[in-house]
């Protein structure tokens, strides 16, 4: 079970991932809402586990992750994604993301990427 | 009661915010091209879109996915926006608004307009490039991508030792983008080694052109193991792996069960398990339910009562040995009301967001140009007087732009610039919140006005002839008067600046213009911060205790018997050359034989003095509604307990002064 920081600009898809997790046993170290405070709470909290947005006011969350990835580059950060994002989340994956949940987010399949890169 | 309605209010109130935000920054580029509007009018689409797909609201998830389609256009530089555009997404945000209106009523938020909306969007979609509409699916154009990042070099390895590996994978059917997912192990094994060959060819797994199946070499020395690892995710249907360097070893092949292992926990619902929250120093902001906060504002007005009652007892009772503690509750009580007062304290933007879209619209559709500037919008104000505040401000705001502002040739030729403005203000002022509306256009005509009051008999045309600029401009605000020649639809239909000022008196405001011809007006709002406290004088009257809101009264005098007039068979008083109608209020509180005393009235212009036995001073009270059993008396606006225990009325001056 790991220690988890929760980034999305929206209260909302953060309380129903946090539910999720809470379910699967994870803690829930923070949040950050937008892609600086992620970077910021990263470095403050030193999570296991990052799930990142990828459309965020200020700073996106592909500009976090680089950010995250510079400060540690063996940082796990899991991509949250949507229809239509795909090309985005590419470019994550290159940048170093380690997987992906899709939205609307099911429970289990959320649960099982975060345990697969968690044990990776 | 299904899992997701839990998450409803919050799906409600973030998705207002995010619709707010869409037709804010909307207006802003429709003035100006911005690169943050835009990005912030796709984030917003996208947040909204991604919640109402986990709220399983289909209709607007489409919605705002089509949205986010064409500002993604824009985005890219691919379209340009422009007025019909805008226009669509105006429509498009009005129907947003439409069902967040229905779901928050418990609805499923598809109204008949729907289709019409997601259409209208998808043709704008590849409109440059001729695609038909509707068929926009598909991979995103490449330079969706072009954000200068460099793929990652492969990691350098010392190659002695290091095995070469054949790895054939294949995808469960049931994996989400598997083209990520092929990604995401390529990535990992790439870090335990090099690839040498991906077949399919890396880029068209990476398109997702693949059936779910693909076969790396690899040279690594991180063992079969780390491979193994490496290659076991969930959506691995199926990982054989082959060590190419020793010839005799058959592949290593790991099959999964078919279906997949997604459905193995399915009963395992989301559900809140607080023990295992580290307290979160994060969570700085709560969301409460406003009804709550009624119910806490109500519990400590009900304190407050009792402080006072128990402060009496005390008195009555001489006990000296509670005055300290009621001291401490005292000022507990005090702060928590302060307290309670400024949380329900919300900020103005809150109505004023929505203004600009009006703005735009009306001035639109009446040919004139407006220049909007909203001030001040960070002052506060208590929620309940918030609430009857947009309707007031949306009538002065129309107004403003159709009966106030000129179309621009107008303004032109009475040398004034082409574009006129309206300034919306707000501003604390001590005790009072100030909020101004003001315009540059034609300003009230008062001749046209003193005609028009003439002719729907408010008036004799003696009378009128007399009367001040200020008095006639008072008669905009009589039920049914409208200067309107033409009705149009926005406004002029006669319900108009009356009811304004009925409602603004509800909320124990008052309202006021001034106005030059041809310089423009200015309609000042003059609200209470909060309707739920208020200071009142008291005073007895016929030995009965009444309360006087102490905005009401101008000033207190002594009652000198040689200054009252009759005139026109009312009693009046000469009070330093100011000719007021005095009022004895015997039929409310029965004839009281030593009214000396001259409590001195105000209502919007109109002032009128009152005769009472005795001041006992001025107090800060909780106002309560009359009960339901009681119904409405006239005179009287609500009830007030002091410390005594006493049930005091309030006068209610407004209805005094205007039924006089």
């Amino acid at each position: 079970m790991g220690r988890i920081l929760i980034v999305d600009d929206t209260l909302f898809m953060r309380t129903l991932l946090k539910n999720i997790l809470f379910s699967g046993g994870h803690t829930i170290v923070g949040e950050a809402g937008d892609g600086d405070e992620a970077i910021a709470k990263y470095q403050e909290l030193k999570p296991d586990l990052v799930t990142m947005d990828v459309v965020m006011p200020k700073v996106n969350g592909i500009e976090a992750l680089k950010g995250i990835k510079t400060f540690d580059p063996n940082a796990k950060v899991v991509m949250c994604t949507a229809v239509g994002q795909e090309q985005m989340v590419k470019l994550a994956i290159k940048t170093g993301a380690k997987g992906y949940i899709v939205k609307p987010f099911q429970a289990p399949k959320v649960l099982e990427e975060i345990k697969n890169v968690l044990g990776s | 009661m299904s899992e997701l309605d839990a998450y409803r209010s919050l799906y409600i109130a973030e998705s207002r915010e995010n619709h707010e935000n869409i037709v804010k920054n909307l207006l802003v580029l429709e003035s100006e091209s911005s690169p943050e509007a835009i990005a912030e009018i796709f984030r917003a689409a996208h947040s909204l879109k991604g919640m109402s797909a986990s709220m399983d609201f289909k209709g607007m998830e489409r919605l705002c996915h089509a949205m986010e389609d064409v500002f993604q256009e824009i985005r890219n530089g691919k379209m340009a926006v422009t007025h019909t555009l805008m226009d669509t997404l105006l429509s498009a945000s009005d129907t947003i608004e439409t069902m967040l209106d229905d779901i928050e009523a418990g609805g499923p938020g598809i109204p008949d307009e729907l289709d019409d909306r997601v259409d209208d969007l998808k043709r704008w979609i590849g409109h440059e490039e001729g695609v038909v509409p509707g068929g926009v699916p598909g991979p995103a154009p490449e330079h969706a991508i072009d954000m200068g990042i460099q793929d990652v070099a492969a990691p350098a390895i010392d190659m002695a030792g290091s095995s070469r590996y054949c790895i054939s994978l294949c995808l469960n059917e049931s994996c989400d983008n598997r083209n990520l997912r092929a990604m995401i192990l390529l990535q990992n094994l790439e870090e335990l080694g090099r690839l040498e060959k991906v077949t399919p060819d890396r880029s068209i797994v990476e398109d997702g052109d693949f059936d779910g199946r693909f076969t790396v070499e690899m040279v690594s020395d991180a063992g079969i193991d780390a491979i193994k690892t490496v290659t076991s995710s969930s959506d691995v249907k199926e990982a054989a792996i082959q060590d190419l360097q020793s010839p005799s070893s058959s592949p290593a092949v790991i099959k999964k069960a078919t279906s997949p292992p997604v459905e193995k926990d399915e009963g395992k619902k989301p559900g809140l398990k607080s023990e295992k929250v580290e307290k979160g120093r994060e969570v700085k902001n709560i969301r409460v339910d406003i009804t709550r906060l009624d119910v806490m504002m109500n519990l400590v007005e009900d304190l407050v009562i009792n402080r006072g009652r128990i402060t009496e007892i005390a008195r009555e009772h001489q006990m000296k040995d509670l005055d300290e503690t009621l001291n401490m509750i005292g000022r507990s009580v005090s702060d928590l009301q302060n307290l309670m007062m400024n949380i329900r304290m919300i900020p103005l933007t809150h109505i004023f967001n929505r203004f600009p879209r009006t703005v735009r619209d009306i001035a639109n559709r009446e040919g004139k140009e407006v220049d909007f500037i909203i001030e001040g919008g960070d002052t506060e104000l208590d929620r309940s007087v918030m609430d009857g505040l947009n309707d007031p401000l949306m009538h002065l705001i129309r107004n403003a732009i159709d009966h106030g502002i000129e179309r621009p040739d107008i303004r032109v030729s009475a040398g004034k610039p082409r574009k006129g403005t309206l300034l919306l203000s707000a501003r604390r002022d001590r005790d009072n919140v100030i909020i101004t509306i003001q315009d540059d256009g034609q300003g009230i005509n008062a001749e046209r006005v003193r005609k028009k009051a003439i002719e729907r008999g408010l008036v004799s045309a003696e009378e009128a002839g007399g009367l001040s600029r200020e008095e006639v401009t008072d008669f905009l605000f009589r039920p049914g008067f409208s200067t309107a020649d033409a009705i149009t639809d926005i406004s002029g239909r006669g319900v108009g600046l009356d009811v304004v000022r009925t409602t603004l008196e509800a909320l124990k405001g008052t309202i006021k213009v001034e106005s030059t011809e041809g310089a423009g007006s200015k309609f000042e709002l003059l609200l209470p911060p909060t309707m739920a406290i208020v200071t009142v004088m008291m005073v007895r009257i016929n030995g009965r205790r009444c309360a006087i809101p102490v905005h009401n009264v101008v000033e207190v005098a002594s009652l000198e018997e040689e200054c009252i007039h009759m005139i026109g068979g009312h009693e009046t008083i000469l009070l330093r050359n100011e000719v007021l109608p005095l009022d004895r209020l015997d039929d409310m509180f029965g004839n009281s034989p030593r009214t000396d005393i001259l409590v001195v009235l105000q209502h919007q212009n109109r002032k009128r003095s009152i005769a009472v036995d005795l001041i006992e001073g001025q107090q800060e009270v909780v106002i309560k509604p009359l009960s339901t059993v009681v119904g409405t008396c006239r005179g009287v606006s609500g009830v007030t307990i002091p410390g005594d225990g006493e049930v005091v009325p309030v006068l209610d001056v407004n209805a005094i002064i205007k039924e006089t």
